[in-house]
This record gives structure tokens, sequence and C-alpha cells, in this order.
């Protein structure tokens, strides 16, 4: 008898706490109507700030906090920047945790992020059913804006809510093949993943055009946690030209070059954006790609660097911190759409989602203009660069 | 050939690690019957400590002293950190809870545990720690060594296998021919007899975390002189040495020894000859497999109660 009592409390228990959340997560869905712009608006970015990407998340929400701080006054706005961590070690469920507590969360209006691919899979179908726009300054997988033939069966797994402010690896991939083929000459490249959406959709695009140019490939796949890559490297031949190394985590991409070297292997590492962080990934003669050029030679953003500097002092402008607060910049000019169509009031979050597009930026941080392509939900006209660790450890712009 | 010789000089360079790693875990076992689940991060401190001694000499692109000297100092700097770390753990997490149900330090064990790598990331942030011991002398830690046909076997894997070794050696020495070690296999054995017989209990048992923080620190360094090292390496470390420490009989030090070398093989065959994708799925197979047919593993005793 008790234990049926007790069975039956539990059961009750459960049900009330089902149905509590489910009518939180009504009330979130909804919540975000009749947010006044004149109060405190909250934009929320899922970033890893710990963890072995942890570097990238940091940079990122530097940057990300300074547009914040100077653009929203600016616009007459008064917005507050959250911070939620996705260590990419500990796969999509943080992520998914986040969007539902932000969904919750009646005053945030706007979500930068999530940063990696793994976590903007995982969390944007919650985004897209609350009308959440969320824009990611680093997610890079081509599927997330538009088909990829070759993960997923061809589906779609982005949603119309998610936008980003740099190329995907539709682009990326191509341009480090086609770099390899047309400037490096290539005959044998090993392709490596690491079991994670922003990897293997990065190796399957890598590895599609060097083997419609002839390019002899090979696969190797670690899991995320790997930590020694001398097996690995035991598999590289000895005759290959490189080892493409698209990681997130740049210390991985420089122990890889290094045990390269260690075993007498000539090839050369060749890391995607994910890799792009010269104070970890330094062996000479290595290359990387990323979406941003470096922004420190650009008069147009001399004010908005030493702003930020003067912020982070001692810090280097990275390439991951700028397209973060460009990506505030989109969100901010979206609200403030949102709040002037709305006459004041953002009734319903996806007032903002509606205005993503048409957000256009004449004095873009990256150089040029920036506006979203009407096929997709990705930047017009974006591009790779390509750069090369030199001697002293800087990164030169090769192509 | 090659790939054989080259595959077999990793595994040793990784079990070895793990080894030393399985060692912490099966000396508190067999003293205090305590899974110390907070040893993991022990071994991350212990890499941290060196990264910060060796950035106080220098660093490695700029060392003040020779890189013999510097590379024995950021070791032993890390092992007595970590011993100090031990000694505490144990005062303030475990010896309240010595006479508690055995679910009780265990769960403070787990707390431990994320008490170090919370704190750590806290005072350390999450930024991965790079020895960067290619810049040691241009490299020669990496481009020189010895070659066994094609298969060139590079200092740096030299020093860990041997370092490794070495501190193995002097702990059976320690355990098996010394009056202290008698002590700790007396206590192992039935720690209230041993008090009967004018045994410190208290002594041995911080005796022992000493010295099983210490090859944590040591194994952090000899790990970290390779790849980085992060806050959360704690994790997969520690469950690595733990395996080791079950494959190889939790209790036994030739069994952690062993273990952590079998674990390294596997590894390190798997990946060479099998799939790169199925090492962390053959070395937990065989956990399994253990934990099935032989559950004291391969050199500890059997658990036999009189009822």
């Amino acid at each position: 008898m008790k234990k049926a009592i007790g069975l039956a409390l539990a059961v009750l228990a459960a049900t009330v706490v089902a149905a509590s959340a489910q009518g939180g997560q009504q009330v979130s869905t909804q919540a975000a109507a009749g947010v006044s712009c004149s109060g405190t608006l909250k934009i929320a970015f899922l970033t890893p700030l710990t963890g072995g990407a942890g570097f990238l998340g940091n940079e990122q929400g530097s940057w990300a906090k300074y547009a914040v701080k100077t653009l929203a006054p600016a616009m007459g706005l008064k917005v507050q920047l959250v911070m939620g961590d996705t260590p990419v070690e500990q796969g999509a469920a943080v992520a998914q945790t986040l969007a539902q507590k932000y969904v919750g969360d009646k005053k945030v209006v706007g979500i930068i992020g999530p940063s990696t691919s793994g976590a903007a899979v995982a969390a944007t179908q919650t985004f897209f059913q609350a009308g959440l726009a969320h824009i990611s300054p680093s997610a890079t997988k081509t599927d997330l804006t538009k088909s990829d033939p070759s993960t997923n069966g061809g589906k779609l797994e982005g949603t119309p809510a998610f936008f980003r402010d740099v190329p995907g690896d539709y682009i990326q991939g191509p341009t480090d093949a086609r770099f390899m083929i047309n400037t490096l000459h290539v005959k044998k490249v090993v392709i490596m993943d690491f079991q994670e959406p922003y990897s293997t959709g990065l190796a399957s695009a890598v590895d599609r055009t060097l083997k419609a140019a002839g390019v002899a490939t090979s696969r190797l796949s670690a899991s995320n946690t790997t930590t020694d890559y001398s097996a690995f490297v035991t598999k590289v031949p000895s005759d290959a030209d490189i080892v493409f190394f698209p990681t997130q985590k740049p210390g991985d991409a420089q122990t890889f070059a290094q045990q390269l070297l260690e075993q007498g292997k000539k090839a050369k590492v060749f890391g995607g954006d994910g890799s792009n962080d010269s104070s970890q990934f330094k062996v000479p003669g290595s290359y990387v790609s990323n979406f941003a050029p470096d922004i420190t030679g650009f008069k147009a953003d001399a004010k908005i660097i030493a702003g930020w500097k003067k912020d982070n002092p001692g810090k280097a402008v990275g390439s991951f911190g700028p397209p973060s607060y460009g990506a505030v910049q989109i969100m901010l000019t979206a609200i403030k759409k949102a709040c002037v169509a709305d006459h004041g009031v953002i009734k319903a979050r996806h007032d903002v989602l509606r205005q993503m597009k048409k957000v256009k930026i004449s004095n873009w941080i990256l150089g040029g203009k920036f506006a979203f392509s009407t096929k997709s939900n990705d930047p017009l006209n974006a591009k790779f660069y390509i750069f090369q660790i030199q001697s002293n450890g800087s990164y030169k712009l090769v192509g | 050939m090659d790939q054989f010789t080259q595959l077999t000089v990793d595994a040793l360079t990784l079990g070895s690690v793990y080894a030393l790693i399985a060692l912490g875990y099966t000396l508190v076992y067999g003293v205090l019957k305590l899974l110390n689940f907070a040893h993991g991060d022990v071994f991350m401190v212990g890499s941290f400590i060196g990264f910060g001694v060796l950035q106080e000499l220098g660093g490695t692109s700029n060392p003040v002293v020779p890189v013999w000297a510097l590379l024995v100092i950021v070791t032993f700097a890390a092992m007595a950190g970590c011993a100090a770390l031990g000694v505490v753990i144990e005062r303030f997490a475990y010896r309240p809870l010595r006479d508690a149900p055995r679910i009780a330090p265990l769960i403070s064990a787990l707390g431990v545990s994320f008490f170090l790598s919370n704190s750590m990331q806290l005072l350390f942030g999450a930024d991965p720690r790079n020895y960067n011991t290619f810049d040691l002398s241009n490299g020669a830690l990496y481009l020189k060594g010895f070659d066994i046909g094609n298969v060139r076997v590079p200092l740096l894997r030299i020093i860990t296998i041997v370092s490794a070794f070495v501190l193995m050696i002097f702990l059976w020495f320690l355990v098996n021919r010394t009056r202290t070690g008698k002590a700790m296999r007396a206590t192992s054995f039935d720690r209230e007899a041993a008090a009967m017989m004018g045994i410190n209990i208290d002594r041995v048992i911080v005796f022992t975390f000493v010295l099983g923080s210490a090859l944590a620190g040591a194994a952090g360094v000899l790990f970290a002189l390779r790849v980085p090292t992060t806050v959360s390496i704690g994790f997969v470390s520690g469950l690595k040495g733990f395996t080791a420490a079950v494959i190889g009989g939790i209790g036994s030090i030739p069994g952690a020894m062993a273990g952590g070398l079998i674990l390294g093989f596997a590894e390190s065959y798997t990946q060479g000859y099998v799939s790169t994708k199925w090492s962390d799925l053959v070395v937990f197979t065989i956990l399994i497999a253990f934990m099935i047919f032989r559950p004291q593993g391969l050199l500890g005793r059997a658990d036999i109660r009189k009822v």
C-alpha cells in the first residue's frame, strides 16, 4: 500500500513538474509580446567560454560586449548582453538547455551565436519555434543555411531564424582545396575530422573538391576529446603533402604539426577557421584559413580597435572578435528597426526576426558593405582568406 | 614493421603516463578502499603548476637554466605542489568521512573533483596552456633521438618513458623494501590490526596521498610536455587512469603499471590497425570484459569474505 502511495505521489509530482515546465514554455514563446524598447532589452550570446575552444568565446565575448556598450546607446537602446557557455567537449545538450533558458526569458529579443556549428544545429529549432533571430559570428557548417548533399542526406539543418555574418564551409572548403591544388600543387592529402558537425562538414567539402581535381585523399577521424595524435600521425603517409585539420582547438593543430615533425613526416598542417589563433598554432610553414581578414590595417576600423583595446588592455586583435562585433551590430540594427516599426514596443520576437534580412551596414567592420544574400541567410559576397605561419609565428596572408 | 615500431613507441609513451595516474588511484584504494575521483584533477593541477614554474624560469623560448635542469625543476615542483594538494584534500575532504558509509567519501571525491576544475578555471581561465617544448633548443626534443629502422624515437618520448619507469621502480622499491612501505601494506591489509601493532594510520594515509598525488603531478608534466593542457583535461585522463587501475586490479601496484601499459597498447594499436574512431570503444570494451570475467583485474586479489 505504501509503495502504491509512493508511486502515485511520484507520478503526481512528475506530472506537476512537467505541466509547470510546459506552462513556462508556453508563456515564454509569447512572453516577448509587448517588451518596451525604452526598458532594458537582453541579447544572449552562446559561445564556448571554457574548454579547448574557450579562447574563441572569450575573444568573441569581449568584442560583443564592446559593441553593445558603444552601439546600443548610439541607437537609443538599453541592452544587456548575457553570456552562455557552450564548451565544445560537452556536445549539443548544453546549447539546447541554454536555448530553452533564453527562450524562457521574455526580455531576450535576440541571440548572438551559437558560435560553433554543433551548438547551432542543436539550438536553432528551439529558437525558431520561439521566433528568436540568432546570428552566428563563426558557425560555418554549410547546411545551417543551405542544403549540403554530403551531410544529413541533403536536408537543411538550420532554420529561417538562423543567420550568420561570415561565409560558410561551402566557400571555405572549396577555397582551401583550390589553394592546395593551384598554389601548393598537392598530390596526396590526408583529411581529418573530429566526429562533430563543423569538422565533418568542412572535411567533406574539401575532400569533394580535391577528388574532383584528381588529388588522392584519405580520411582519418578522431574523437573531439583526443589530445595525443601520435597514432594518427603514424597513419599519415610519408609522401602526403598536406594534412587538412579542421579542429576547433588550435592547440591541437599545434600538437599535430609538432608530432608530424617528430615522426619526420613532410606533410604540412592546413587548419580551418577554428585553428586560426596565432598564440596557440604557430608551427612555421603551416596554413590556416579564416573568414575574416586582419582588420588592423583598415583605417575605418581604427577608432573601434582603439576603443576595444582600451577596454581589453594587453589583448591582441584576433580574427574571431570583429565578426562578433558585426553580429551584434546587425542584431541591434534589427531590434532598432523592429522598435521603430512597432512604435516603441516589440510586440513579438518575430518582429526582430522579420527585420534581420533588411539590415544593411555601410561601414562593415570586415571591410566594404554588409548585406544578407537574397537566397540564404548568409552574407553577400563574403570570402575566405588563407594565411601561412611564418618563422616568427605571425600569420601572413597568402591567398 | 615501421608502423608497428612507431605504434609501440606511441603506446609506451601513452601507457606510461596512464600507469602513473593509475598508481595514484590504486595506492589510495589499496589503503583506504576509496575511489579518489579527484585524482584526475590533481593530475591537471600538476600540469598547471608545471606550466607556471616553466614561465617563471623564462619559458621554453628563453629559459634561465639548462634544458635538463628546467625539466627536472618543473617536474619536481609539480610533484611537490600536488603532494601538498593531496595532503589538503585528505585532511579536509576524506578524513572527516573515514568512518562514514563508503558512498560518502565517494561523493566527497566527486565534489573535490568539480571544486578543483572549477576553481582552476576561475583562477586561470579556460585557455589551453601549451608548454611549447618545441621551442626548447630549436626543437631538439622532437628532432633528436635514436632510430629503430626508419622510425625515430625522439628525445621527448625517451624522457617521458624513462621518467615514468624510474618513478614506478622507485614506488615499487618504496612500498616493498622500506618500513614505510611495510606500514602501508599492513594498513591496506587490515587497518585496525595495523593500528594495534603501533602503526600511525593517519600518517600512513597522508603519506599515501602524498605519494599518489606526487605521481599525478609528475604525470601531469610528462603529459603536458607533449600536448596542451586545459582545466578540463583531468576528467578524460582521470577516467583512463581509473580504467587502467581497474584492468590491472585496483589496489595492486604492479597491476596499475600493467593496466596503464595495456591501455596504451590497446589505444595505440587500435588507432593504428583497426580504426582511429574505435580506440575508446576498444578500451572501454576491455574494461567491461574485465568487470564481467575477471572483476579483480589482472593482478588484483579476489575479494573473498567469510559469511
